[in-house]
């Protein structure tokens, strides 16, 4: 049984990440009006959540077990290639998806 | 036009500012078409919940308490594997950050409202909402109308009820769905279209790759740790390429001809 399905982990979980929320969009709604965000702050803080995802989507699709897992039999790999390659031509986030899908599921299916 | 033609709504609840009927109507219309890029974003989010290992009543609780996709789909991998709760908090605000900025960009119109206004407003705040309001006021001289204000809220309640209404169907679908169908990707393939977008000139690429090699070198460390090191020199090379390289475009954009 995974901690996850607790009840307590998950509502101290999910009341942690209401606050997440609320205090990062009511951040400056909510402070006086004095206090601003320095521009190099600022500059720092629009790169963070590109780098925040690729931390998350990196190793989710490159390591299997804790081991670095480029190979052939490693579906996500391609299928999430393909369907980057897909969105960078498109820009169609539907179509992206179903191209990533079919590809995972066609290399699935038969390879 | 000295006087606003279309009458303001004075709603008695004390949570929403005053607001301006037509100019809430524009705000429903404006929400119209990004409002099926939401709704297909609201069915991923439910179903990766779902099927990230979530039961269905805890989805919905997580759904209509965090209300913040992206974030939600980078923490269900940190979650399925009972990572500890600081972590999972501070991955979470990473991805937020970028609300951060968008609240300073807008307080300046949300300024004169009360306190449960603006937390409320804030709450709204999410990424189509922000830009569609911005591409709007963004040069207005005045701020704080209840121009503003309805056209702010006629978007944020599409945004909001659309997205929920997916998240639910997508949560409902997830629970139906095998496995084995490996479903999941869905969420890694949805926090890509969001970070395309975010990595197209040449400062976000240098912090992207490196907090990319970084979090695959350091993914053994106790507590998910290398998450946090790795984003930390990410923004660093990211801040430092600007400075050195200055903030290119990837490719140069061909002229228009």
């Amino acid at each position: 049984m995974n901690t996850f399905n607790s009840w307590p982990y998950a509502l101290i979980a999910f009341a942690g990440l209401a606050l997440t929320t609320i205090g990062t969009r009511g951040s400056f709604f909510m402070l006086p009006a004095s206090v601003r965000l320095p521009p190099r702050v600022e500059k720092a803080l629009r790169f963070a959540p590109a780098c925040a995802l690729t931390a998350i989507v990196a190793p989710d699709v490159l390591t299997r077990d804790g081991h670095l897992h480029i190979t052939w039999h490693n579906n996500e790999l391609w299928a999430v290639l393909f369907a980057a390659a897909v969105f960078a031509k498109t820009r169609s986030m539907l179509i992206m998806m179903a191209a990533g899908m079919t590809a995972f599921t066609l290399l699935r299916l038969y390879t | 036009m000295l006087q606003s033609s279309s009458p303001t709504v004075r709603v008695r609840h004390t949570m929403l500012p005053p607001m301006e009927r037509d100019a809430f109507r524009a705000g429903l219309r404006a929400m119209g078409s990004p409002g099926i890029a939401i709704a297909a974003w609201g069915v991923v989010t439910g179903v990766a919940m779902v099927e990230g290992g979530l039961s269905v009543a805890k989805a919905l609780v997580m759904t209509f308490v965090v209300f913040a996709g992206s974030a939600q789909l980078a923490v269900l991998p940190l979650l399925a594997t009972g990572a500890p709760l600081p972590v999972v908090w501070v991955t979470a605000t990473l991805v937020n950050l970028r609300f951060m900025i968008f609240s300073a960009a807008s307080r300046r119109f949300f300024a004169s409202l009360t306190w449960k206004q603006r937390l409320l407003s804030s709450y709204l705040n999410g990424d189509v909402g922000f830009a569609l309001f911005m591409r709007r006021y963004g040069g207005a001289t005045e701020h704080g109308t209840p121009e503003q204000w309805g056209f702010f809220y006629g978007g944020a309640v599409v945004n909001y009820f659309v997205w929920q209404a997916a998240s639910v169907a997508g949560i409902l679908l997830g629970g139906l769905a095998p496995t084995s169908w490996g479903l999941e990707l869905a969420a890694v393939l949805a926090l890509v279209t969001v970070l395309i977008p975010m990595a197209t000139r040449v400062p976000a690429m240098a912090g992207v790759i490196v907090t990319g090699v970084l979090a695959v070198a350091t993914v053994g460390l106790p507590m998910k740790l290398g998450i946090v090191l790795s984003v930390i020199a990410g923004v660093a090379v990211a801040v430092l390429a600007e400075a050195k390289l200055g903030d290119r475009p990837l490719r140069r954009l061909r002229t228009p001809s």
